[in-house]
């Protein structure tokens, strides 16, 4: 059982190592799902006090733009499970070819909220105190802060989604892994998928007001 | 294909003889894509008080779980693995509502002065307040 050297010594199979790397991205990406968490109650609490303000904040957002994108992230997680599906059969090649073609639905999702992020530096819907837009009170300032804050960790875990399947792309492209060892596939395919399911509750509560 | 369709450990994706998910992907990719068209619609009609929101969260998670079970193997994983993201979920839950019902249970002056839960006669004036003025950047 010596010779697959994929297999750390302190398993016993390959398929015991996969189950441990498995549980162990699990955990990670509860550790995720708990820091957007937070977020998300700030979200709630905000939109509960300032209702209307956030309600007539929201449609400084270009809707079509996020909902374009919603799209866009939904199809690329599919290229993603396409991808981890050609790995299981043991076709490298056809499997980093679609993890490319997730980064690039990547770039489009990062180029269109570029575009957003500009027009609003534009209009002066900014963050807390830098907030030059409309609306009198809190709730505008508020909501801006929120939208950053949200779409913008969002954004960083894109870029390292992109990072991880670009990485690991290229490994599979290169023929790296097999049907019977292909863990790093799976692994970079669920920390994209949940880069998707985060935007998924993103897209309704902040665009959709 | 040898395998029976309900091995022990089916879609632990190392499997021998795998069969292909690429059509239950597809399907899955279809139902997200209407779903978010769905939202979308439904959003520019008007659903009165806050059904809007709970529809859009119910659509929202109907999504979610499609994507955790199906693209992400949670429907046919070992039990720790959806233990763990389950937990968690039920973290965001507690996390979420129990700040909320926190804000939504308070003596009104607990809360932000300006906000729209204080009622209108303890609330400092959103009018009175010159908004923009305290927000223009500095003038070179």
């Amino acid at each position: 059982m010596s010779g697959n050297a994929a297999l750390a010594h302190h398993f016993e199979s390959l398929e015991k190592q996969a189950q441990a790397q498995r549980l162990g991205m699990w955990l990670f990406l509860a550790t995720e799902v708990l820091l957007f968490a937070a977020l998300f109650a700030a979200y709630g609490v905000y939109r509960w006090l300032y209702s209307a303000a956030f309600a007539e904040a929201s449609r400084g957002l270009t809707t079509w733009l996020g909902g374009v994108n919603t799209f866009v992230l939904v199809t690329s997680s599919l290229t993603v499970a396409l991808g981890l599906d050609a790995a299981v059969r043991g076709n490298g090649r056809r499997s980093g070819g679609l993890f490319f073609l997730s980064v690039a639905m990547g770039f489009v999702f990062l180029g269109l909220k570029a575009v957003e992020y500009q027009h609003h530096f534009a209009s002066g819907e900014l963050p807390g105190k830098f907030y030059a837009g409309h609306l009198g009170g809190s709730g505008g300032p508020l909501f801006y802060s929120l939208y950053f804050l949200i779409t913008g960790l969002h954004a960083v875990h894109v870029i390292i989604g992109m990072t991880v399947l670009t990485v690991v792309g290229v490994k599979s492209w290169r023929g790296a892994y097999s049907a019977e060892h292909h863990t790093p596939v799976e692994l970079a395919g669920l920390y994209w998928h949940l880069v998707d399911l985060i935007w998924i509750f993103v897209f309704p509560l902040i665009y959709l007001i | 294909m040898t395998e029976p369709r309900h091995a022990p450990h089916p879609a632990s994706a190392q499997a021998a003889h795998p069969h292909s998910h690429a059509s239950r992907y597809l399907l899955v990719w279809g139902v997200l894509m209407a779903l978010t068209a769905t939202t979308w619609g439904l959003s520019t009609v008007h659903i009165p008080g806050g059904a809007g929101v709970a529809v859009a969260l119910g659509i929202a998670g109907v999504k979610g779980a499609l994507v955790a079970l199906f693209f992400m193997h949670l429907y046919d994983q070992r039990g720790p693995n959806r233990l763990i993201f389950v937990t968690s979920l039920v973290f965001v839950a507690l996390l979420v509502l129990l700040t909320l019902l926190d804000n939504a249970t308070r003596f009104p002056l607990a809360n932000p002065p300006d906000a729209e839960t204080t009622p209108a006669g303890m609330r400092a004036g959103m009018e009175q307040r010159p908004a923009p003025a305290r927000a223009k950047p500095a003038a070179h």
